[in-house]
């Protein structure tokens, strides 16, 4: 055995690898790149044991009146109260699916990124039904309502839940749509500085709460940002999420301690600093109208405060 | 280490360390976070889907999870053994030349790839890991293959310059991949760490044939050469004298053992320590022999992994660590006290 | 199974010359020392003979047929190489060392068969390294682990051996017991048989045939002037090659030599050798010069 014939061998055994594993996998992407999957449950009577994986979800289906039917929820969901008391199924990032399993759902809800898709096709193909939702955006937000809706046989009641919603919305957009557009800057973290870009719902809630992005169309839907860029972006109003809802007062306090190295913005200038309970805005669910409602004050606000919508 | 290896009496030995495996997987497929019972197991499926959760556990997380585990364990370890023998040294282990920059590089490609498909074309999740794996496992090999043909241009076939290929690679690799990361957004960057950080997931069985397969056939091919590794570990000189090719030898075994990591990387992210101290701790116990040492590494490997993901699902319940910290929080002491008992030795290396 | 090396040349990338055109014919069952200065190209010889390296001009053929004909696997089974000190990186007990001697013969799953484990069981009796079979090499003295080498060189079962200086760490009882055992495979096997040696009595007692090579230019310790040799290697029968007048010139010091029956002997005289002039007469059988 001499060294061509040997790299040759290995060279063809390498390309017959990746040519299986092409064939192979490209069907595999094709079907997940296809529209979110809801598999089996067309035709279904209401589900009596219902498991979330997202607190936004756990959220809507609470929303639809089926509260008592949840039987699990990932570790993150926290709203209403009953939900805080349900079995937990495991991190939102890291569902248990033995858990899962073990609770005898006929339905389970969760969202389309990597984690959950891979937990989904676990749980799918031992059989139960999966409803994988992508919201990451309001429009999805109301369709997802919808298709929970039509899962749980509560199609009507979902209609409603989206009319509310868009009510709520369209109310806070008329408000604001009279008035000048505030210049936003929403920040998601500050070390290094984080922000909402253009192509986020997020952005979607500032618009429609009368405001503008500071910064400019970005590739990123989150990009971090130069403190030159920072200083530039002419921002009015700084909103910021909070990390988690303890100690509010006290972010308040660290999140205008950092802005004030940036004097020179409006924002800074005016003390238009928000410290923002990231539930309702940052959580795509039922609430969002609060959230948006939130956000509006924040815009209009002539004096600072810590806003708890 | 008294006798020779005669063949019947490594046969006998293998034949007790499947029968260890087989055990240790079957103990640690009836362990995980939910309870289930061995008797309802073996009732089979409910005649409706959902009946017999317990069965669904078994057939569809444990049993996936304990194999993927076992042939990971196995592919690293065996990986490790030939490598350390190519490169004759004990510290060598699957990813030093340039797999684990090379995966990790796979990775966040894919990841920001995937985003930026998304928001230009709206299509959900890209791939959902498959391509993650695929990218990786691309990856992996391409880098090596560029590590291998780095040194080959600096330096001729010595070791020396394959490892300070290796070394070059991954420093490059290590620079790119901190640029990447300082662009991708805070989910894609948990993706990616999740994915580099080794976790076992439960994958459906057709994926889990093919990859047991490849690596099988890997592993095989490495055992073909065990006792020209056994003479290679002289160095190429004593090795040519004793009718053994070292170059066609050392392509061999960086061959197979790069490609059965590649796949093992593509299936499960960067599970470390496996390839370092499963032989290192075999060779301690049954001396140098690759004959023996390749097989006895392979499925003490198998069952470290499948011990450590038991261990990984369990110990935080629900919640689960993911395998490669398991792998370090006992892989990292047994290596320190490896290293202390080794650094005398590695000063006699030419 | 007789060598022939034509025409030798040989030198190291970016190096000058170090083997320059050696032509020398070895019989079937001859038993040649290699010897000369430090850096005269010994090992390399040993290296271009056992196909390590590659001449850079001339010819190196076995039994009428060249080195490079020979594939790697059936040029181990006619050539055993020892070459100097070594310790490997993994630990491997001298039985697993004199076993992979076997290499060359085993099949495609590797295992010793009776005829295997009968080389090796013999080799190790004949070096007298039995006893310690079990030991690994990193626990062994000098001395045991060159045993073990040629151990491993015997077990190889071939026509042809190569040793790099056996006998450098062997207390005398092992270097007489070691080339005894290397003079019985040349007579009795029909061995053909290669050392490198710095020993030139040992060589002179053993060996049938010298290379003495001279190598580069030194500094003659008693003229203290630079000597440069004409001829850059000697070759031939013993007591051709070893004349008092060559040793003294190649190695550059001053011998006193004689012979004990018909055993060649030199005795190398430095500085503070004392005055040798005088032989004190212990027998009829020594005459002094």
């Amino acid at each position: 055995m001499n060294m061509k014939k040997l790299f040759a061998i290995v060279a063809i055994v390498f390309f017959a690898v990746v040519a299986i594993i092409f064939l192979r996998h490209g069907s595999e992407i094709s079907e997940s790149t296809a529209k979110p999957a809801l598999s089996k449950v067309e035709g279904m009577v209401v589900p009596r044991r219902i498991v979330s994986l997202s607190p936004n979800l756990t959220e809507i289906i609470f929303a639809l009146g089926l509260g008592d039917k949840i039987v699990a929820v990932s570790s993150d969901c926290d709203w209403p109260a009953e939900a805080k008391d349900k079995p937990k199924t495991g991190s939102f990032w890291q569902p248990n699916t033995e858990v899962i399993i073990a609770s005898k759902p006929d339905l389970v809800v969760c969202e389309t990124f990597l984690q959950h898709n891979e937990a989904a096709q676990v749980l799918k193909r031992a059989g139960l039904n999966v409803l994988s939702l992508r919201v990451e955006s309001i429009n999805e937000l109301f369709a997802a309502i919808r298709l929970i809706g039509q899962a749980t046989s509560c199609l009507e009641k979902a209609e409603q839940l989206d009319e509310g919603i868009k009510e709520q919305l369209g109310q806070i957009r008329e408000a604001s749509s009279s008035l000048k557009r505030v210049k936003v800057l929403w920040v998601i973290q500050t070390e290094p500085v984080r922000v909402a870009g253009v192509n986020t719902f997020v952005n979607e809630i500032i618009e429609l709460a009368g405001g503008q992005n500071a910064i400019a169309p970005t590739g990123d839907q989150y990009p971090s940002i130069s403190t030159e860029a920072i200083s530039g972006c002419g921002a009015e109003v700084i909103i910021q999420s909070a990390m988690g809802t303890q100690d509010m007062a006290k972010q308040q306090e660290s999140a205008e301690k950092f802005w004030s190295r940036f004097a020179n913005l409006t924002a800074v200038k005016n003390k238009k600093i928000y410290v923002i309970n990231p539930d309702t805005v940052l959580r795509l669910g039922p609430r969002i109208g609060q959230g948006a409602q939130a956000v509006a004050q924040c815009l209009r606000q002539k004096d600072l405060g810590a806003i708890t919508p | 280490m008294t006798e020779s290896l005669t063949q019947t009496r490594l046969i006998i030995r293998l034949i007790l360390f499947i029968f260890l495996l087989a055990a240790v997987m079957f103990v640690c497929s009836l362990i995980g976070t939910q309870k289930i019972s061995l008797s309802s197991v073996l009732d089979g499926p409910g005649s409706t889907p959902g009946t017999n959760t317990d069965y669904d556990i078994f057939v569809r997380v444990r049993i996936p999870r304990i194999i993927l585990a076992a042939l990971i364990g196995a592919a690293l370890a065996a990986s490790g053994v030939a490598l350390q023998a190519i490169l004759r040294n004990p510290l060598a282990e699957p990813y030093v030349l340039g797999i684990s920059s090379g995966a990790a590089l796979g990775v966040i490609t894919a990841v920001s790839l995937g985003s930026s498909i998304t928001t230009r074309i709206n299509m959900g999740s890209f791939g959902a890991g498959a391509s993650i794996s695929v990218f990786a496992f691309l990856f992996a090999l391409g880098t090596v293959w560029l590590v291998w043909l780095i040194g080959h241009l600096a330096g001729g076939s010595g070791i020396t310059s394959l490892l300070l290929a290796g070394v070059v690679v991954n420093a490059f690799f290590s620079a790119v991949i901190m640029l990447l990361i300082s662009l991708i957004d805070s989910q894609q960057l948990r993706t990616t760490i999740y994915w580099l950080m080794g976790n076992i997931g439960e994958k459906d069985f057709s994926t889990l044939l093919t990859s047991a397969i490849f690596i099988m056939a890997g592993i095989f091919g490495l055992f073909t050469i065990c006792q020209k590794l056994n003479v290679l570990t002289f160095g190429a000189q004593e090795a040519q004298s004793l009718g053994v090719n070292p170059r066609v030898v050392t392509f061999a075994a960086f061959a197979l053992a790069s490609f059965i990591t590649a796949v093992a990387v593509g299936l499960s992210g960067l599970v470390g320590f496996v390839g370092l101290i499963v032989p290192h701790s075999v060779r301690l116990v049954l001396g140098s022999d690759h004959r023996q040492l390749l097989p006895a590494s392979t499925f003490v490997g198998a069952a470290f992994v499948v011990i450590c993901d038991t261990i990984a699902r369990v110990i935080i319940a629900p919640a689960q660590f993911p395998v490669g910290v398991i792998t370090a929080v006992i892989g990292g002491p047994i290596f320190l006290l490896l290293l202390a008992r080794y650094s005398k030795k590695i000063g006699y290396q030419k | 199974m007789n060598i022939e090396v034509k025409n030798l040349c040989f030198a190291y990338k970016r190096q000058a010359e170090l083997i320059k055109n050696i032509s020398f014919r070895l019989a079937r069952g001859s038993f040649l020392s290699i010897t000369g200065p430090n850096g005269a190209g010994k090992t390399t010889l040993i290296n271009l003979l056992s196909g390590s390296l590659k001449p850079t001009a001339g010819s190196i053929t076995i039994n009428d047929a060249p080195l490079q004909s020979y594939s790697i696997k059936e040029l181990a089974k006619k050539v055993a190489v020892v070459r100097q000190e070594f310790v490997p990186v993994f630990e491997f007990s001298a039985l697993q060392v004199v076993s992979m001697a076997r290499t060359p013969y085993l099949g495609a799953f590797a295992f010793e068969s009776e005829a295997d484990q009968k080389a090796i069981a013999d080799a190790l009796e004949m070096t007298d390294t039995t006893c310690f079979a079990d030991r690994a090499l990193n626990h062994l003295s000098g001395g045991e682990r060159q045993r073990v080498f040629i151990a491993r060189a015997l077990a190889q079962d071939t026509p042809i051996l190569l040793l790099d200086e056996p006998t450098s760490f062997l207390d005398l009882n092992h270097q007489v017991k070691i080339y005894d055992l290397l003079k019985a495979a040349q007579l009795e096997q029909g061995k053909t048989i290669i050392a490198v040696t710095h020993d030139i009595n040992l060589a002179a007692q053993y060996c049938d045939q010298i290379l003495l090579l001279t190598g580069r230019s030194y500094i003659s310790p008693v003229s203290q002037s630079n000597i440069q040799n004409e001829q850059n290697y000697y070759v031939g029968k013993t007591q051709d090659v070893f004349t008092q007048e060559q040793v003294e010139k190649v190695f550059g010091v001053k011998t006193f030599t004689g012979t004990v029956g018909q055993e060649k002997f030199f005795i190398p005289l430095g500085k503070f050798a004392k005055d040798t002039t005088q032989i004190k007469r212990k027998s009829n059988s020594i005459q002094s010069k």
